[in-house]
């Protein structure tokens, strides 16, 4: 990721960032980037980096466009000068909006097909991490049952094994009882 | 004693307590151009959420408006739903 950094204390980097509608014939969609670069060029700009996010629905109909396309553009000017560019911008035929930003220090520049895959990866570990937590919930789930079946197991074996005596004691009663029984009838 | 007990028990956490996600991450910027990063703070209607709810501290609270707004002068993010 570059970082950007003024070659001289005169100029500053700044960051514009161009909206045009996206449905756009292409010798008019290549005229206006000409245009834009000869109107840098013009305020002796140089250019840093240029980003170009492509195709991209907008969050409301700007002048009846409902898809535009975005191009970020950092360039290196003489700080006076950009008002001119601004108002210049403004004018611009074809042009939806633009702004122009100064981005702070140790600003770390991303491309956005780069944070775009970034962001996809985030998301699948976000995802996984979901995943994970719900089997974990289950697993956990699984283990209370076999915990509290085993419990309950276990209380029926202590019970049954009370009452196995007590039934050795009555079969052994009734053993004798019918002995005696016997015996007396002898 | 064990009434009051479980009513402790029973409050919720005092929203007070919650510490800004940007500060814990460092942030000295809120980009505009990074949606994912502003997506938690706006509600379904495009409002930016309070700073009561989110516990977002007040300087990063502000970078977050500006860049919202920003965002939603480019068309990125709409501005009512």
């Amino acid at each position: 990721m570059p970082e950007l950094v003024a070659s001289s204390e005169d100029t500053r980097i700044y960051e514009i960032c161009v909206l045009y509608p996206y449905p756009m014939n292409q010798k008019e969609e290549q005229t206006l980037l000409k245009e834009i670069d000869e109107l840098f060029a013009e305020a002796g700009a140089t250019l840093v980096l240029k980003d170009a996010w492509g195709r991209r629905g907008l969050a409301y109909p700007v002048n009846g466009a409902t898809e535009g396309t975005f191009v970020v553009y950092y360039y290196e000017m003489d700080p006076s000068k950009l008002k001119e560019v601004d108002l210049a911008l403004r004018i611009m035929k074809g042009v939806l909006r633009h702004m122009v930003v100064k981005p702070p220090k140790h600003y770390q520049v991303v491309k956005f097909s780069e944070a775009y895959e970034l962001w996809l990866k985030e998301r699948e570990t976000m995802e996984e991490q979901k995943v994970r937590q719900k089997e974990e919930k289950v697993q956990e789930q699984v283990a209370r049952k076999a915990k509290r079946q085993a419990k309950a197991a276990a209380e029926r074996k202590k019970s049954t094994p009370a009452e196995q005596p007590g039934g050795v004691d009555l079969t052994q009663k009734i053993d004798e009882l019918i002995s005696d029984d016997s015996l007396t009838n002898l | 004693m064990a009434f009051q007990k479980q009513k402790q028990q029973q409050r919720r956490t005092d929203p007070r307590l919650k510490q800004c996600p940007f500060c814990e991450h460092g942030a000295k910027y809120i980009d505009y151009k990074d949606y994912p990063a502003m997506k938690p703070y706006i509600d379904y209607f495009g409002n930016i959420r309070k700073r009561y709810y989110t516990g977002v501290c007040l300087k990063h609270q502000k970078m977050l408006k500006t860049a919202i707004e920003r965002a939603r002068f480019m068309a990125m993010i709409a501005y009512r739903k």
